[in-house]
C-alpha cells in the first residue's frame, strides 16, 4: 500500500497539475495563447506568424515541475551567454529552446530577408530615386524613440535600441538588433517580448496608420495624382542590389548581413538565371524558417517575461515609434511636395515605414478614399521598399554605437 | 560650432562607444544616438539616391543611343528591302483614318451593346432599355473605363 501511496506521490508532484498548483500565472499566458489563436484562425490577422508565436506561447507556458521536461526554459535566457553557455542550451534544452538558437545567433532574420529579397520588386524605388528620402524619414520613429526612452523612462542603451527599432516596423530587423543588444544579463527585455510588440504593431498598421494620414495631410493634398513611373531595365534592376549592398556595407558594416541577405534575394530573382534558388527561398526556406521563428519567439513569452511593467513599457513605446515613424514620413512628403510644386502626394510618406506591403496599401487606401481614381500603390512601394533598407541601416547604425 | 559637436558626437559614437549595460544614458550620448543616428542614415539613402540617379541617367542615355543607332540601322537597310517588299507600308495609310470609321459605327456599337444587355436581360427575366450614351469625362477623363475598371480590378487585392 505505502509503494502504491508513493508511486502515485511521484506521479503527482511531477505532473502539470501539480506544477499548477505551484504557480498558476501560466494559466493567465495559456489564456493569451488563446487568444492569440483566436485573432489568427477567426480574424485571420497575420496567421502565419501569430499561430506559430501563440502555439509556441502554448507550449512554454504549460506547467512543468521537473525543468528536464520543459520544452522552453526561460531561465536559461536569462543568463549572461558565454561559449558554455552555448554548450548548456544544447546538451539540457528543450525542443524550443534549440530552436530559439536560432533566433539568439540571427540566423532567421537574415534567412526571412534573403526571402523577402526574392519577393521584392525594387522597381518603383529605381524608377524613383527619391523615395529613399521618405524610407529614411520615416527611420524618424527608431531615433525619436530612442530619445524618448532615454531621456523620459530612463532606460539603458541595450534597452532604448532594442524597443526603438520596432518604429522600424520590420519583424526580422527588430529581432536581429534586440537579440544582439539584449544579452539576458543586461535587461529584464527579451528579444521575444520585442518581436511580439513589433509583429502585433505591424498588424495593427491598418488601424494606426490612417488617423494620423488624415490628420497631417489636406484633402487637397490627398487628392494629389502622381505622374506615371518609368519602367527600369532589367540590367538597372540587376545593378541596384549589388550598388546597394556595396554602399550600405562601407558606410554601416554591421548593417551588411541584413542587406546583404535582402539584396542577394533580389539579385537571385532580377537576374532570372536561378529560378529553382529563387522557388526555394520564397516558398520552402521562407516557410520553414517563419515556423521555426515564429514558435521559438512564441516560447519566449513566458510569465516571467511578460508579466512585468517592462513590457507595459516595451508596448508603449512601440507604439510610439509606429506612430512617429509615419509621422516623420508624412511630414517629410509634404515637405518634398511643397518643394516639388505641388507633385508628390503625402500620403506617399506613411509608407515609408518598411511593413511590406501593408503601409503602402494604406496609402492606397487612404488616397482612393479621397479620389476612387487615384492609383498611389505604385508610388507607395517606392518609399515602402526604402523603408526595409532604412530601418535595415538604422539597425547597423545602432549596432555600432552601443557596444554588445 | 555646431561642426565641432557633430564631429565630437561622432567620434564618441564610433565603434560601440556606449555600452549596453544597465544604467540610463546621460544628454550627450541620447542626443548623439538620435541625431547622429538619423543623420547616418540619411546620408547614406541620400548617396543611395545619387548613384541610382546617375545609373538611370546612363542608362537612360544609352537606351537612346541605342535606339538611335537602330533606327539608323533601319534607315539605311530601307531602301534595299523596299524594291523587294513594297507592300509592307501599305497599312499605315489605311490605320490613319481608323478613328473615323469608329465615330461612323458609333451607331452599331451601341446596337451591339443594346443587343448584348438585351440578351443578358432575357438570362434573368429583367428587360433593359438604354436611354443615353455619354462621351466619358470628369473623374475617368483620359482613361477608358475598361482600363480604369482594369487598375481597380488588380489593386482591390490590396
Amino acid at each position: 500500500m505505502e509503494i502504491l501511496q508513493s508511486i502515485l506521490g511521484g506521479l503527482w508532484e511531477t505532473s502539470g497539475l501539480y506544477g499548477l498548483t505551484q504557480d498558476w500565472h501560466c494559466l493567465i499566458m495559456i489564456g493569451i495563447s488563446f487568444l492569440f489563436m483566436y485573432f489568427a484562425i477567426v480574424r485571420g490577422w497575420e496567421p502565419l506568424l501569430l499561430l506559430p508565436i501563440s502555439f509556441g506561447m502554448f507550449l512554454a507556458n504549460l506547467p512543468v515541475v521537473n525543468l528536464e521536461d520543459a520544452i522552453f526554459h526561460a531561465s536559461f535566457w536569462n543568463e549572461p551567454q558565454t561559449v558554455d553557455w552555448f554548450w548548456k542550451v544544447l546538451h539540457d534544452g528543450g525542443l524550443l529552446d534549440k530552436l530559439y538558437l536560432g533566433v539568439k545567433l540571427q540566423i532567421y532574420p537574415c534567412l526571412i530577408f534573403l526571402g523577402i529579397g526574392t519577393m521584392t520588386d525594387f522597381g518603383p524605388l529605381i524608377a524613383n530615386p527619391k523615395s529613399f528620402l521618405l524610407g529614411a524619414a520615416a527611420q524618424g520613429g527608431i531615433f525619436f524613440t530612442f530619445l524618448i526612452a532615454a531621456s523620459v523612462l530612463h532606460m539603458s542603451a541595450a534597452e532604448c535600441g532594442s524597443i526603438a527599432i520596432i518604429g522600424g516596423a520590420d519583424g526580422p530587423t527588430s529581432i536581429y538588433v534586440s537579440s544582439k543588444l539584449l544579452d539576458g544579463a543586461n535587461s529584464n527585455l527579451n528579444t521575444g517580448t520585442i518581436a511580439l510588440a513589433a509583429y502585433t504593431y505591424m498588424a495593427l498598421v491598418p488601424i494606426i496608420q490612417p488617423p494620423l494620414m488624415r490628420l497631417f495631410t489636406t484633402k487637397k493634398e490627398r487628392a494629389i495624382k502622381m505622374a506615371q513611373l518609368r519602367t527600369p531595365s532589367k540590367t538597372e534592376k540587376i545593378i541596384f542590389p549589388i550598388v546597394v549592398t556595396l554602399i550600405v556595407a562601407l558606410m554601416v558594416p554591421s548593417a551588411a548581413s541584413l542587406v546583404g541577405m535582402l539584396m542577394f534575394g533580389n539579385l537571385l530573382k532580377e537576374s532570372g538565371a536561378c529560378d529553382r534558388l529563387v522557388d526555394t527561398a520564397q516558398n520552402a526556406l521562407m516557410n520553414i524558417v517563419t515556423i521555426f521563428l515564429g514558435i521559438s519567439v512564441g516560447a519566449t513569452t513566458t510569465w516571467s517575461n511578460v508579466g512585468n511593467w517592462d513590457f507595459i513599457k516595451v508596448l508603449a513605446l512601440g507604439a510610439a515609434a509606429f506612430s512617429l515613424g509615419t509621422i516623420s514620413g508624412l511630414l517629410l512628403a509634404k515637405l518634398m511636395n511643397w518643394l516639388s510644386g505641388g507633385k508628390l502626394n503625402p500620403l506617399i510618406g506613411s509608407a515609408g515605414v518598411s511593413a511590406v506591403p501593408m503601409a503602402a496599401r494604406q496609402s492606397q487606401k487612404v488616397g482612393a478614399e479621397t479620389d476612387p481614381t487615384n492609383f498611389l500603390l505604385m508610388h507607395a512601394m517606392g518609399p515602402n521598399v526604402a523603408g526595409v533598407i532604412g530601418s535595415a541601416v538604422a539597425a547597423g547604425v545602432l549596432l555600432s554605437v552601443i557596444a554588445y | 560650432m555646431d561642426f565641432l559637436l557633430l564631429t565630437h558626437q561622432l567620434s564618441m559614437l564610433a565603434g560601440g562607444s556606449i555600452d549596453g549595460d544597465k544604467r540610463p544614458l546621460d544628454i550627450s550620448e541620447w542626443l548623439g544616438v538620435t541625431f547622429v543616428g538619423l543623420g547616418v542614415v540619411m546620408l547614406a539613402l541620400v548617396l543611395l539616391i545619387i548613384v541610382i540617379t546617375i545609373f538611370g541617367k546612363l542608362f537612360e542615355a544609352l537606351d537612346g543611343y541605342e535606339q538611335k543607332k537602330k533606327a539608323k540601322e533601319a534607315a539605311e537597310k530601307a531602301p534595299r528591302p523596299s524594291a523587294v517588299k513594297a507592300a509592307p507600308p501599305a497599312p499605315a495609310p489605311k490605320a490613319a483614318p481608323a478613328p473615323a470609321a469608329v465615330q461612323e459605327d458609333e451607331g452599331e456599337i451601341i446596337a451591339a451593346i443594346t443587343a448584348a444587355i438585351a440578351m443578358m436581360g432575357e438570362a434573368d427575366g429583367t428587360v433593359y432599355q438604354i436611354r443615353s450614351v455619354k462621351p466619358a469625362g470628369g473623374v475617368s477623363a483620359g482613361r477608358s473605363a475598361w482600363a480604369m475598371d482594369g487598375r481597380r480590378q488588380n489593386v482591390a487585392p490590396f
